[in-house]
């Protein structure tokens, strides 16, 4: 991870909108913040592709194999509709059942990524939490996720539509998001 | 963070956690202005850092290199989450600094409540793309003025010019390490959604 370099800047988004002249910024210090994460439940648990990488981050052929080894070599999962905050459970008796036969189970059983995976949504957890605590890309994380929620083993609860098109945002929404926010 | 899960205290499916909805709000700004201290100012854990591959192929229009010259790009994404209540949770994304890779990060806008765009006055500049892309893609933001290098010396109206903002768009100024100037960046941008929820533009 870190900084790849200084080529932020292209030609926008691409919607032919003026912008004027966008030189290209300096290094990004921001990049440092990787310690101290909430990481304790993945720890120790697995020898990780990422160890390897840290400082390796323009290896991009490399960092491209590794984690696919995990999904058996998918790219995409099988389902599209998990999102970054969709946010997962783990369905108990029904994980529990599973991690108990996995335990003599073959290549086609719960894999170890599998099985972090539902230890840690028994708290409910979105895709970006589970992708982070797992150290592995968004992608991947989604092809594993998919798995389990295909067998049962996981419950996705989509995000709330914050669709404005047609007379705004829904108020009820944005004033509970209120309230909570003036209690930091 | 929810309490602790306990092994033996899920037998009866009532025990079973109800997952909260969840909604996000984007952090964007330049190279460093300070987007992670701000998710971590306001974030209930600290700071949580994920990755993802995008491809630059699909960048599109301003793809030089070719579809056959289709290279992968690996782009660091922090963020944090803010509990509101049992039933609703927002998180809080901090774009990454490579802008031309955000932009095309479909899963990451997609379904914004809306944003934040920090800007730092030495170097305005490096915040003119992520206000013109979510001016672009509809999603309202608000413009916060990192002064925590006590080094501004612009009025808010030269940098309001500066920046070309909208005059609906709300803009503060204050110190992105200070949980209460985050909190009201958070508020502020509330407030202008439900503005905007109450006089569409149409």
């Amino acid at each position: 991870m870190g900084p790849h370099g200084n080529d932020a800047w292209g030609d926008g988004p691409g919607d032919g909108r003026p912008a004027g002249p966008r030189p290209a910024p300096a290094a990004d210090p921001a990049s440092g913040a990787q310690s101290g994460w909430d990481d304790n439940w993945r720890r120790g648990a697995v020898p990780h592709w990422s160890d390897l990488e840290e400082d390796d981050a323009h290896d991009e052929s490399g960092t491209m194999v590794r984690p696919y080894t995990i999904t058996r070599g998918r790219t995409a999962p099988e389902r599209d509709d998990l999102t970054l905050i969709t946010v997962l459970t783990t369905a108990e008796e029904e994980a529990d059942a599973a991690l108990a036969r996995g335990s003599r189970a073959g290549a086609r059983g719960i894999q170890p990524e599998h099985r972090l995976i539902l230890e840690r949504c028994r708290r409910p957890a979105a895709v970006a939490e589970v992708a982070a605590g797992l150290d592995l890309p968004v992608s991947v994380t989604k092809i594993l996720l998919g798995d389990l929620v295909a067998q049962g083993l996981l419950k996705a609860r989509a995000p709330l539509s914050v669709a404005r098109a047609a007379g705004g945002m829904d108020l009820g929404l944005l004033t509970a998001v209120r309230e909570g926010l003036r209690r930091l | 963070m929810a309490t602790p899960h306990s092994a033996t205290d899920h037998p009866a499916a009532a025990a079973a956690p109800v997952a909260p909805a969840a909604v996000k709000i984007l952090i964007a700004g330049g190279f460093g202005v300070g987007k992670t201290t701000l998710v971590g100012s306001v974030s209930e854990v600290t700071p949580l850092r994920t990755e993802e591959y995008l491809t630059r192929a699909s960048i599109g229009v301003d793809d030089l290199a070719g579809v056959d010259q289709k290279t992968t790009t690996t782009v660091a994404l922090d963020f944090g989450r803010i509990t509101i209540s049992p039933e609703l949770v927002v998180y809080l994304f901090g774009t990454p600094g490579q802008e031309r890779f955000w932009f095309m990060w479909n899963d990451l806008v997609n379904g914004a409540l809306g944003g934040i765009v920090i800007a730092d006055t030495r170097r305005l500049e490096t915040s003119f793309a992520s206000i013109d892309f979510f001016e672009s893609r509809g999603i309202p933001f608000v413009v916060a003025i990192n002064c925590f290098h006590n080094t501004n010396t612009r009025t808010p109206d030269e940098i309001r010019a500066a920046l070309d903002l909208d005059p609906q768009v709300p803009m503060l100024l204050g110190d992105v390490r200070e949980r209460d100037f985050g909190r009201d960046l958070l508020l502020a941008l509330v407030d202008h959604l439900m503005d905007l929820a109450a006089t569409p533009a149409g």
